[in-house]
């Protein structure tokens, strides 16, 4: 048991006010080493842990301490872990998922937030908090002509700071741009790691698709958007590197499926790529088990493992250890190192969510996209 | 005699404007060598205003960029060079890698110092001896250019030189800003700006000092890919032989790592290597350092020093 729950329940059951206490002066979760103890109070017939974590229960029961309104459950959570949690509640047979009350640090992403769990070890990178000394870049919205899906298309462009017309910069495409503004704090990321010349300034085109699981499936039509419609706009609008090595494409999750079939269907387009938790599902038997959204996700995987040419030089990949998805990724990387891609792979113990993504921008940005921090001293 | 004075970067501490005001007073502009700003080269705006003098750049990077673009020859030859440059570069990096990694361990040994210290020294020569062929490659390959391309009867060439001497006549200072180093000291030996410094008053800050040395060192020891070992890039302008600068030294350098602090030190001995952080300054009238503010000198074994004017 987490020794400060071991003194409240070491003298019998603690009063209400030992355990007001107790609340109050304690961080929670409480973390004791690897042990990570989840605590609830209030009324309720049963209280389970929902941590979406590949290996571990769906929902972890928790236990009443008896003669008291909490709950507690605990779970064994290695080092250096980060993992994103809410609690469900059922009472009167009514069952609802909620933040933990005691925990003020949450997460966002698309569908709302979750709390955080951060395991003895783990520390937000300073790099991704804002820093007033790094000069911020500026945000341009455009509306691109789309040939491939015959319809205008919304994005939005990251122009860095000390942006000047007759300097030429490299492009990077974002997948789900506006989510990996908000939920991954992309645009303090670009500012600091341009700011500490560990990428150089880049513009960075954000894209956000209004059907996504349809058109990051593997969709030719959006393919031909990134590569002749996007590419041909941005080059029209911004002085950029007019060379494959200074494009890069990056996306998570399905955005790491549209990335990787963007740059295989226009082979010396994108020089790099940057695929983080990619939903690379594939069956080398039967059906898939993944349900029909990923259908045209395995045909491209499919065919892609048949034949994966080689769609560029360089590929940054990254997946939490704790995410279904980690199987294929790992399955991913030997293959595309059998095409002579340089490919370096970075698995971190946490899950599949924005702030997992969020963490491996700067090593994956850097060695994608290296600044000139070895030669330049401002 | 004239002034030196070094700053460290002007960012997040400013003292540029203290430097001026430390240098020789006067209403004459300041020249300016901002080449290190590449395309921003001249946007000089901001430090005018810190300093309220009137402020004259010498214009390298773009002078050097319309002659390229008006001799494609030329421009061919100072690609190949360049081309050549980097190969050195890498070639030395590799050779360097591993005797970096034999002098580190040698340091780190413990046991008898006679039989030891002898081992440590000779690791250290090694190093000096590859830094010193790798200085001979790169002034080959730079004599090679000069010699394969003859600037001095270059008319856009003289002309451009005939206007930096016409801008330096004006100004008894001259401020070197920080930037990209490799650009800045290749622009500043194209038009032999290194040479025309000597009786100048100087303020130079991060890149600009590093110009000044006898020997460019590159450094960096936090990089998001992992810690590179300091490399000689080549010769500096020659102006301050005796110091090594090594500009943001808290955010570049592993200061814990007394082994790695103390190596760079020894390697590049008789020269001392100096920190230059922000809100730094180094002066000096001649050669002879006259006051230090918030300087550090690194140590045989590693430690940080206040530098004292002797």
């Amino acid at each position: 048991m987490n020794p400060s729950l071991n003194k409240l329940l070491g003298k019998g059951v603690p009063d209400e006010a030992q355990v007001d206490a107790f609340i109050a002066g304690s961080v929670f979760p409480l973390i004791d080493d690897t042990d990570v103890t989840f605590v609830y109070r209030g009324p309720a017939d049963a209280v389970y842990l929902h941590c979406w974590i590949s290996g571990l229960d769906t929902a972890q029961p928790f236990q009443t301490i008896a003669g008291t309104d909490l709950w507690v459950t605990t779970i064994d959570l290695p080092k250096g872990s980060r993992i994103e949690y809410k609690f469900e509640l059922s009472t009167d047979g009514n069952r609802k998922l909620i933040l933990d009350p005691l925990n003020k640090v949450l997460a966002h992403d698309p569908f709302g937030a979750n709390s955080v769990c951060q395991g003895a070890g783990y520390q937000r990178p300073a790099w991704t908090q804002y820093d007033p000394d790094a000069r911020p870049g500026k945000f341009e919205n455009h509306r691109v002509e789309s040939s491939a899906f015959n319809q205008m298309r919304d994005i939005q462009v990251y122009v860095p700071a000390r942006f000047r017309q007759n300097r030429r910069y490299p492009l990077l495409i974002v997948h789900d741009g506006i989510d990996y503004l908000q939920f991954a704090d992309l645009k303090i990321v670009l500012d600091n790691l341009t700011h500490q010349l560990e990428i150089p300034p880049v513009i960075a085109a954000m894209i956000q698709s209004p059907d996504r699981l349809k058109e990051y499936a593997g969709d030719d039509r959006h393919a031909r958007f990134l590569a002749q419609d996007l590419v041909d706009f941005m080059s029209q609008h911004y002085p950029l590197i007019d060379t494959p090595e200074a494009r890069c494409i990056m996306g998570a999750s399905f955005g790491g499926v549209a990335a990787l079939h963007a740059a295989w269907q226009n082979p010396n387009r994108f020089g790099s790529l940057l695929l983080q938790s990619g939903s690379f599902a594939f069956s080398d038997i039967g059906r898939h088990q993944r349900g029909p959204v990923f259908d045209p996700v395995v045909r491209f995987m499919n065919a892609f493992r048949e034949n994966p040419g080689r769609p560029a030089d360089r590929i940054f990949m990254s997946c939490g250890m704790y995410e279904s998805l980690i199987y294929e990724n790992r399955s991913l990387v030997p293959q595309l190192q059998a095409s002579g891609i340089e490919v370096r792979f970075e698995e971190a113990r946490d899950a599949h969510n924005w702030e997992n993504w969020r963490d491996r921008l700067r090593i994956g940005l850097s060695w994608l996209l290296p600044g000139p921090a070895w030669m330049v001293y401002e | 005699m004239p002034r030196r004075i070094l700053l460290g970067p002007q960012r997040p501490t400013i003292n540029v404007d203290i430097a001026v005001a430390r240098s020789e007073t006067g209403s004459e502009p300041i020249g300016v060598i901002s080449a290190g700003w590449q395309e921003a080269e001249g946007d000089t705006e901001e430090v005018q205003k810190i300093v309220g003098r009137s402020l004259v750049d010498l214009g390298l990077y773009r002078r050097a960029e319309q002659l390229f673009a008006a001799d494609p020859e030329l421009h061919d030859a100072y690609r190949l060079r360049q081309n050549r440059l980097k190969e050195l570069q890498r070639l030395y990096r590799q050779r360097l890698r591993q005797l970096m990694i034999a002098a580190r361990q040698t340091l780190r040994l413990k046991g008898e110092a006679s039989v030891i210290d002898a081992e440590r020294r000779h690791a250290i020569s090694q190093l000096r001896a590859l830094d010193r062929h790798h200085l001979n490659q790169v002034q080959k390959a730079n004599l090679l250019f000069r010699h394969t391309f003859d600037l001095e009867h270059h008319d856009q060439f003289v002309e451009h030189v005939a206007a930096i001497r016409e801008i330096l006549s004006r100004c008894k200072i001259v401020m070197i800003t920080g930037g990209n180093i490799v650009v800045l000291i290749n622009r500043l030996k194209l038009f032999g700006v290194d040479q025309l410094l000597e009786d100048k008053d100087i303020i130079a800050w991060s890149a600009g000092a590093m110009a000044l040395s006898d020997r460019i060192v590159l450094f960096h020891d936090k990089l998001p890919q992992g810690r590179r070992d300091p490399e000689l890039l080549g010769e500096g302008a020659g102006i301050l032989p005796t110091l090594i600068f090594l500009p943001e030294a808290a955010r570049r350098l592993r200061k814990k790592d007394q082994v790695r602090a103390g190596l760079l030190s020894r390697r590049f001995s008789p020269a001392t290597c100096v920190t230059l952080d922000s809100g730094s300054m180094l002066l000096l009238d001649g050669q002879q350092l006259t006051e230090s503010e918030s300087v550090r000198r690194i140590t045989w074994d590693g430690h940080f020093r206040k530098l004292h004017p002797k």
